[in-house]
């Protein structure tokens, strides 16, 4: 009995994956644990391995599509079985047929689901067939425009070009597992996915605050997700999605950094202890990282304007603190986050740290781990930086650069005396917090950090 | 219109008469005693060989047709087979003092011409000349046949064989023929033996045959040329183009030293009384005698005279009389009229219900076979046993070739299931080859002493100025200066190069292409040419067929049709035809015209670009046409070249630096992009390009697109790539052109590119053309050919309605509909 494989469901919000490479072609033979095929979210990279031995019967799909989860990618097993139950879609494709076949076969699909879609009546969507030329149904299928709501301005009321490039402007896009129900629906998402795709995790959100893009929310702004993005296949998804986060970030805020420094000579001497004592006690190898954390984590509620989502026209508070922390992989920047930090101790938050981060070396971290922070701390003290500007992690609206330790020279009491100082660079959104404010976080981080045993003992 | 000759008013309006000499009709009456002084009793019974192997030739080739069965030997032969039972005599007669060097064409009824001039130069050739010759056509195909599988004791029998294998092979299609089964009963020859093309057109040899006397006198080859056609080919235009191309008076004349003197050229007419059904004398023509025709076509009245084509001795006599007139006299053309009959119909599917069963049977009472045997026998040359022995021969030879060539196992059809591109790969040579021969050139003076060349070198070589303004015009190298130059540098490298047609010399072509040329090239190598388009066409084919390198010039592309056959049939053809063994170096210049009205102004491309085996360029910058034009003169097919009238002055305003002064090419079959652009792709064939640079222009400036403009260059052979890549890139694509929108080369383009980017397209290729009306006078133009804003309107109403856009002519389908309903 043939075996399919199907694109796995890298976290409950992903609805598709990028097919990146193959590494096998039909008629191939593969043995249990063989490579099939690297895929990718916008946030991580997966590779697939085969779970049975034998031959490449059939493969679906080509390199650069955007696949559904669970569906069959392609099909293993002896030669000569019959794929036709595994073809996606169920398309009654011809056993012999290449995989564009299979796809045209897919493509050929469309028009009478649109054709059911036009049969409602419904707002801007046009009753009757839809004239669309073959540029403009492509590119549709390659955006995952939903030409329902295009306005057709072709000759003879034609689909064209131009009227999906506004559709995806307007960001009228929706994934293709969210296509079918979206379909149904009369009003107009906000789409929260892949380069602005309606979700199916959209679906189950009211159509309120229906505004073009980029103003209700900072989603990507939609209209720089060329084309060009999906294909070039040399920049990976994480480094596109770095790019175009931080050139946003950059673009869109008024950023500005403040530093300052503090006496660390407290939680070095903290280390040091637990250092000796972290194994007879069981705790986790917990860092000077991990210590800032905690102080960050506990002093955080105090400044709310800097654990907040900015929305352009609203800002968005949180109650608890969500803590993004950078994570330096082969693969890019990662920053995979630590759920209610404020609730969790520090062993807790040493333990789950080095677990994220490991996960994000690897490439298995699950993609919902890597949303939701509020608030972002990153640590270059390690390679001795002494100073830099963050950059903000959209819709937050405040980062916490650590930088290395350094001796420095006091005058105390008249006599100078040598200490070990550790600075610090918050970046934040001054549309979101001003400079006061920030800076009144800082000396509060300061003192706590200073007195870091007082602050554990809260 | 050379100065050195007056025409005189007090000459010209002098009272007078025209005078004629006596056309001789039959002269001949030599008897056999007489002739034996000439003749040995070997030689009067080869004579008689090979009259009877035509005979059984055709005898079977009637026999196959009529019945499906020769001597036991069953077989279907479903293609043509125009006989000349009946006329065998003349055939042999007129090849007995021909030698190789001596050329024949022939028509669709030269079946017996070919044995005749065959049997004749294996008669004359020595053992291993012969043996090198069917050892080497077609890598020794043939040979090795006819060595396995036939009963040859001497090199000479070897060679008959493997003449009549040759020719039958040839009719029953086989791979195996002289042209592989290309060319066919009505197309076979055999050119080591002096045998030229055969034509299935009626006439069609005759300006070929012209061209081919052409080449002999230019290049200073052996020999004499005979066209051999029907007398229903008198009543063919081209035939009298022919014969006026021929007797050209500038020959003896103008031309000078040793190319001083007439053609080397027999115009020879079959004369069997019929032209198809029709009766030649008494019915469909006036000439009463055919020979007759002569005395109207120059002072020496062609020589002509009529000949008995039913006594091989009396055709002897003529063509011995006619060679020395040609050679020696140097007083060529000559016209002969070979009386003869045809027992059989125009071809089996005639029934002949023209004539009396009494005119046939008295015909036959006449039969040579059997007159000129009963003459022999007479005279004691051989007994009755000698010439049935020779009749047995014929029949065992016919029945052992016919055998081994509808054998599929020996014989075999070119198999095109193993090997699809077998005629593809024949339509062009595509070779590149400098110079035809080797020898000096001749010119007047250097290159770099031409007047017009230093002129042409102090151009601006680039057409803008620094401000980006085109430079004046008379600064500006043009268009025609670009032609020129490739012209002349052809002129100073290939020796065998000569160009004609009308207006050509003195003047300088009616655009002043040419001027300059006259001045650097002896008559013979620069000629003007009678108002004989199709003659200007068909003796350029015989010139290159020959070995020749020929530039020939249309005035008009609406004078296209008068030389319809002669590009269409013969230029295209004689490539592939030949499988491969004739070049057609031939470059084909015609002009595209305006403001002259509707019969001088017409872009026919489309109609050449249709015809399979002609390429067709139409550049329309100075840079592509010194490069196509280079490219075209050192290449080996026939390239029919397109030039505007409207830009012959035009400087060149894209390539970089501007037209280079050395020689470079330009690869025919590569389109150009004139202009890069992302929105919509803007296809041009010829002068048309300038109107879609302004249409550009507009949507630019008033609707913010940029156009992307490719200039096709070529029509034939075509690249899509570059088309394809740009359509994928923009999505949409207007072709325009001048030629008339219905049936315009461009529907064809857009039709492929409809095919081949139809996932890319955001709407059908448009294709913006010339109104289907006459062309009206210039005043009126703007009306007619394809303006800027038409296009505008075409990409608005058709592929991208542009905001704010009022169309000023109608694009719609509903007037697309009604243009194609009514025809216009």
């Amino acid at each position: 009995m043939a075996t399919p494989v199907i694109m796995p469901r890298q976290g409950n919000t992903v609805e598709s994956c990028i097919l990146t490479e193959w590494f096998v072609k039909k008629g191939d033979k593969v043995k249990e644990g063989d490579l099939l095929f690297s895929y990718e979210t916008d946030k991580a990279a997966f590779e697939e391995e085969s779970k049975v031995s034998g031959t490449v019967l059939e493969i679906f799909f080509n390199e650069g599509d955007d696949i559904p989860v669970l569906t069959n990618v392609c099909v293993i097993g002896e030669e000569g079985e019959d794929i036709t139950p595994f073809i996606p879609g169920g398309a009654p494709v011809q056993k012999t047929e290449e995989p564009e076949k299979a796809r045209e076969q897919a493509a050929a699909e469309m028009p009478a689901d649109e054709a059911k879609v036009s049969g409602e009546t419904k707002p801007q969507i046009k009753t009757g067939e839809v004239f669309i030329s073959p540029r403009a149904k492509n590119l549709a299928e390659k955006i995952g425009a939903d030409i329902r709501f295009a306005t057709p301005t072709g000759p003879d009321g034609r689909i064209i070009e131009r009227d999906i490039r506004k559709l995806q402007q307007e960001g009228h896009l929706v994934t293709a597992a969210a296509k079918e129900a979206y379909s149904g629906m009369e009003q107009q998402l906000q789409g929260s996915g892949l380069g602005g795709r309606v979700t199916t995790s959209d679906l189950g959100r009211p159509a309120a605050a229906v505004e073009p893009s980029g103003k209700a929310e900072p989603v990507p702004e939609s209209g720089t997700v060329s084309e060009a993005e999906y294909e070039d296949v040399k920049l990976s998804n994480i480094r596109r999605v770095i790019a175009k986060t931080m050139h946003e970030s950059l673009s869109q805020m008024a950023q500005l950094t403040l530093n300052t420094s503090f006496d660390a000579t407290e939680i070095l001497d903290f280390r040091r202890k637990l250092k000796a004592n972290a194994e007879k006690m069981g705790l986790a190898n917990i860092t000077i990282n991990d210590i800032l954390l905690y102080a960050v984590s506990r002093i955080l509620p105090k400044h709310k304007a800097l654990n907040a989502h900015f929305m352009g026209d609203s800002i968005r508070y949180f109650k608890n603190v969500h803590l993004g922390v950078a994570v330096d992989t082969e693969r890019g920047l990662m920053v995979p986050t630590l759920f209610n930090a404020n609730l969790k101790s520090l062993n807790q938050i040493a333990a789950e740290t080095k677990e994220l981060a490991k996960e994000c070396q690897k490439g298995t971290i699950n993609p919902d781990s890597l949303k939701g922070g509020t608030f972002t701390v990153t640590n270059l003290g390690a390679l001795g930086i002494e100073s830099f500007t963050p950059v903000i992690n959209p819709p937050q609206t405040a980062i916490l650069g650590v930088n290395t330790t350094e001796q420095k020279f006091r005058e105390k009491d008249g006599v100078i005396e040598p200490y070990m100082s550790m600075s610090l660079s918050l970046t934040f959104d001054h549309r979101a917090v001003d400079g006061a404010p920030a800076a009144r976080f800082l000396k509060d981080l300061k003192e706590a950090l200073e007195n870091f045993t007082v602050l554990l003992s809260l | 219109m050379p100065k050195s000759q007056y025409v005189d008013p007090v000459e010209v309006r002098k009272k007078g008469k025209i005078t004629f000499k006596d056309i001789p009709v039959n002269q001949y009456d030599k008897t056999i005693e007489d002739e034996k002084e000439n003749f040995s009793n070997e030689d009067f019974l080869r004579i008689y060989r090979d009259m009877a192997i035509i005979r059984e030739f055709e005898k079977m080739m009637n026999l196959i047709k009529t019945t499906g069965e020769y001597n036991g030997v069953p077989y279907n032969h479903p293609g043509p087979a125009h006989l000349s039972i009946g006329q065998e005599a003349a055939a042999v007669g007129q090849a007995y003092l021909l030698d190789t060097d001596d050329f024949i064409f022939g028509s669709h009824r030269s079946h017996g011409e070919i044995l005749a001039k065959g049997l004749s130069a294996i008669q004359k050739l020595p053992d291993e000349e012969l043996m090198k010759i069917m050892k080497e056509f077609r890598d020794g195909i043939i040979l090795k046949i006819v060595e396995k599988y036939g009963q040859a004791e001497t090199v000479k029998e070897l060679a008959i064989d493997f003449l009549v294998y040759g020719a039958m092979a040839e009719i029953f299609a086989r791979e195996t023929g002289f042209q592989a089964g290309l060319g066919g009963s009505m197309h076979a020859f055999f050119t080591p033996f002096g045998i030229y093309p055969n034509n299935a057109i009626v006439g069609g040899s005759a300006d070929i045959a012209v061209g081919a006397a052409l080449y002999k006198k230019v290049n200073r080859k052996k020999g004499i040329v005979i066209a051999n056609i029907g007398d229903g080919a008198l009543g063919c235009g081209p035939v009298w183009e022919a014969l006026c191309l021929a007797a050209m008076d500038q020959y003896k004349k103008l031309w000078e030293g040793e190319h001083k003197g007439g053609l080397p050229f027999i115009l020879n007419v079959f004369n069997n009384h019929y032209g198809m059904g029709g009766q030649t004398r008494g019915e469909t023509m006036g000439y009463d005698m055919l020979a007759r025709i002569g005395a109207g076509v120059n002072p020496e009245q062609m020589h002509a005279e009529r000949i008995d084509g039913y006594n091989p001795l009396a055709v002897i006599d003529a063509i011995r009389r006619k060679k020395k007139i040609l050679l020696e006299d140097k007083d060529g053309p000559v016209l002969l009229d070979t009386v003869t009959y045809r027992y059989s119909g125009h071809s089996p599917s005639d029934a002949s219900s023209y004539r009396t069963k009494e005119e046939v049977d008295s015909w036959m009472a006449h039969d040579p076979l059997i007159t000129f045997r009963k003459q022999l026998t007479d005279a004691s040359v051989a007994s009755d046993e000698t010439f049935d022995g020779i009749l047995d021969y014929a029949r065992n030879l016919i029945t052992r070739i016919l055998k081994i060539s509808i054998d599929d196992s020996v014989s075999p059809r070119m198999d095109l299931i193993k090997d699809p591109q077998a005629i593809s790969r024949l339509m062009f040579s595509n070779q590149r080859i400098e110079k035809m021969d080797d020898r000096e050139c001749e010119v007047l003076m250097p290159k770099e002493e031409n007047p017009q060349w230093q002129r042409v070198q102090k151009k601006e070589r680039f057409g803008l100025g620094k401000d980006g303004k085109p430079v004046s015009k008379n600064k500006a190298y043009q268009l025609r200066d670009g032609l020129f130059e490739a012209l002349i540098d052809k002129f100073y490298t290939d020796p065998t190069l000569i160009a004609y047609g009308e207006e050509n010399r003195d003047w300088g072509g009616a655009f002043a292409v040419y001027r300059g040329l006259t001045e650097s090239l002896p008559y013979h190598r620069l000629f003007n040419s009678p108002i004989s388009e199709g003659a200007i066409v068909g003796s350029a084919v015989g010139y290159a067929l020959c070995g020749g390198r020929v530039v020939v010039e249309l005035m008009y592309a609406d004078f296209l049709g008068r030389a319809g056959d002669e590009v269409f049939n013969q230029l295209s053809k004689w490539q592939a035809m030949s499988a491969g063994q004739l070049k057609m170096p031939v470059v084909l210049r015609i002009s595209v015209g305006s403001k002259y009205g509707a019969q001088h102004s017409q872009d026919w491309t489309s109609i050449v670009a249709h015809i399979p085996g002609l390429k067709c360029v139409f550049p329309a910058t100075p840079y592509d046409a010194k490069g196509l034009l280079n490219s075209a003169l050192s290449g080996t097919d026939p390239v029919v070249f397109f030039e505007s009238q409207r830009i012959y002055d035009i400087g060149e305003m894209f390539h970089e630096g501007g037209v280079p002064e050395g020689y470079y090419e330009i690869p025919i079959g590569e389109p150009d992009i004139k202009k890069e652009g992302k929105d919509i792709t803007i296809l041009t064939i010829g002068a048309t390009l300038y109107r879609a640079l302004e249409a550009a222009k507009i949507l630019e400036e008033k609707y913010g697109l940029s156009a992307e403009i490719i200039d096709a260059r070529s029509i034939v052979p075509f690249n899509y790539e570059k088309v394809i890549e740009s359509v994928k890139k923009t999505g949409r694509i207007l072709l325009a052109s001048d030629a008339c929108e219905r049936g315009s080369h461009l529907k064809d383009m857009a039709q492929t590119i409809s095919e081949l980017a139809f996932d890319y397209l955001d709407a059908p290729p448009v294709v913006v053309g010339s109104r289907n009306w006459i062309t009206p006078a210039h005043e009126l133009e703007q009306f007619f050919f394809p303006q800027p804003e038409w296009m505008i309107d075409a990409i608005h109403e058709k592929i991208l309605p542009l905001p704010g856009h009022v169309p000023a002519t109608n694009f719609t389908k509903q007037e697309m509909i009604r243009i194609n309903k009514f025809g216009v």
